[in-house]
């Protein structure tokens, strides 16, 4: 079989609903997921996978634990598979999916387990946040305290004087996430809000407001990937078509700075490379803050440039989790919720969430687009 | 965690000076200084040094509570392009949030950036202040 061919499979996903779980330590929720996925296979449950993949980001400095990976194959019986963490920022699990993508592609290996795992509410929210500012250049730019949400203020701001926008106009992206978000059974935030409530939330980085930004949990999320076609249970083959990653210059050095030079990229070769029909796709997309949400469906050619407020309330394949906004964003574990969302999504169903459509299109940044990534999955019929 | 005295040591003229990267290729100027133009990608660059004015581009006042600076709020985080061309961020002090707005002239000030505890070393680096001009001054 030549590696070109080889084909690579979700055969299994697993999450729990994205919170601040003061009671479970992060090897609980991993053990959740990863015991999960174990049950829903038949015999020989995870004795035959090859690799564990660990997306985290904060385990060093929230839970003093390196080397996680290793500590995780511990708990979960699963020694004594190889085992490595991916961290990439945000845009973590993403990477992880990427690096088992790419094994069993090259076929090093037939069958990686990815496990997306973060215990954000440990402490603080303001440690959190100190946390968070690390995602930018420490020398730079965290060691004054500047923060993603800083930059994220710039270009909301940019974008309402550029297009003539009003503060509430930029609050559709809020409203419909966490309309999404109610009926997805692991989203954080269940619960409606109203245009008001968004811009009358307390202030972050001005104009930037609470109900832009999304809320910090803890949570765990898993994928059992494999060219095995003999692990997959369901009816319909959920097949990784593609997988794309490319990074960015920070801010300061944008010409434009509502455009996402990564993101641009990844997603012209997805038109370029896979023939993605958009209007033929389910998208989870890293909206960790408003505004972004707008600029990446610019980005991706759903809506014009300047035209995205107004198009919110008719996205129907768009963040049917709830996005980051609203469904949570648990940082190294969020792309591994992505890619189990989807896979529900196209199969038995995110809660009663159900989409008949061919492909399904994952995006996850770190800070404002700087270590991106697309994961391009295809029902296979 | 506590910041390293040779870690900020080895970088204070970074800290205490703008250092910006000269391409002399493409020519094109850029923040901070780097051994390649962050553009153009070629290695043939020179550091200068700003003079340290500029003008806002954008700003933002900040309310985001971060552990070990929460004192300070809200803050004017600014994006400020210096008189040189390459954009930086910044905090803008000394001003009030009516005063500040989109090209506001600027100068860079040596401030206290933080310290660890009350008797530990206090460490400094540069924020904005509007320009005081010959005129204000006279």
């Amino acid at each position: 079989m030549s590696m070109a061919c080889r084909k690579v499979y979700i055969a299994s996903a697993s999450m729990i609903r994205v919170s601040r779980y003061f009671t479970k330590s992060y090897k609980e929720l991993a053990f959740d997921v990863v015991d999960e996925i174990s049950r829903n296979l038949s015999n020989d449950g995870l004795n035959n996978i090859d690799y564990v993949i660990v997306s985290n980001v904060f385990s060093d400095s929230m839970l003093d634990q390196l080397d996680i990976s290793t500590i995780l194959t511990q708990e979960l019986g699963l020694t004594p598979k190889p085992a490595l963490r991916i961290e990439t920022g945000e845009s973590s699990g993403l990477a992880a999916i990427a690096h088992a993508y790419a094994l069993i592609k090259s076929g090093l290996a037939s069958s990686v387990l990815v496990i997306g795992v973060e215990k954000s509410s440990e402490y603080p929210t303001t440690a959190i946040n100190k946390h968070l500012t690390k995602l930018l250049d420490y020398e730079v730019e965290s060691i004054y305290d500047f923060a993603l949400v800083n930059e994220a203020a710039f270009l909301m701001k940019e974008y309402m004087e550029r297009y003539r926008y009003s503060r509430e106009d930029l609050s559709s992206w809020s409203v419909k996430m966490h309309s999404n978000a109610v009926r997805n059974p692991y989203a954080q935030l269940k619960f409606t809000v109203t245009k008001e409530q968004v811009v009358n939330s307390q202030v972050l980085s001005d104009p930037l407001r609470l109900l832009d930004s999304f809320p910090i949990g803890d949570g765990a999320a898993a994928i059992l990937l494999t060219s095995n076609d003999g692990l997959i249970s369901n009816s319909d083959y959920v097949e990784i078509e593609a997988v794309f990653q490319a990074t960015a210059l920070p801010l300061n050095l944008r010409d434009n700075i509502l455009e996402l030079p990564a993101t641009k990229l990844l997603f012209s070769r997805l038109v370029k490379e896979c023939k993605v029909d958009i209007n033929d796709a389910v998208l989870e997309i890293h909206d960790s803050y408003s505004i972004l949400g707008y600029l990446i469906i610019e980005e991706l050619g759903l809506v014009r440039r300047g035209k995205a407020p107004e198009v919110i309330n008719d996205l129907n394949n768009v963040n049917l989790s709830g996005g980051l906004k609203a469904r949570g964003h648990p940082i190294g574990a969020t792309g591994v919720y992505q890619v189990a969302e989807i896979f529900k999504i196209l199969t038995e169903g995110l809660g009663d969430v159900r989409r008949n459509v061919t492909w399904g299109l994952a995006h996850s940044m770190s800070a404002l687009d700087l270590n991106s990534a697309v994961v391009v999955v295809r029902r296979c019929r | 965690m506590k910041l390293s005295i040779p870690r900020f040591w080895r970088r204070r003229f970074d800290y205490y000076s703008i250092r910006i990267t000269e391409c002399l290729e493409c020519g094109r100027k850029s923040y901070p200084r780097r051994p390649i133009c962050p553009y153009c990608k070629s290695r043939n660059v020179r550091t200068t040094n700003s003079v340290g004015l500029g003008e806002v581009v954008s700003y933002t006042i900040s309310y985001y509570r971060i552990e070990g600076s929460e004192e300070n709020l809200p803050k004017i985080i600014a994006l400020i392009r210096l008189d040189e061309g390459p954009i930086v961020i910044g905090e803008v002090v000394d001003v009030s949030q009516s005063e500040v707005r989109q090209g506001l002239r600027v100068e860079a000030v040596l401030r206290r950036l933080k310290s660890e505890d009350p008797s530990g070393l206090i460490y400094y680096g540069l924020k904005f202040r509007p320009l005081i001009t010959n005129s204000a001054v006279g």
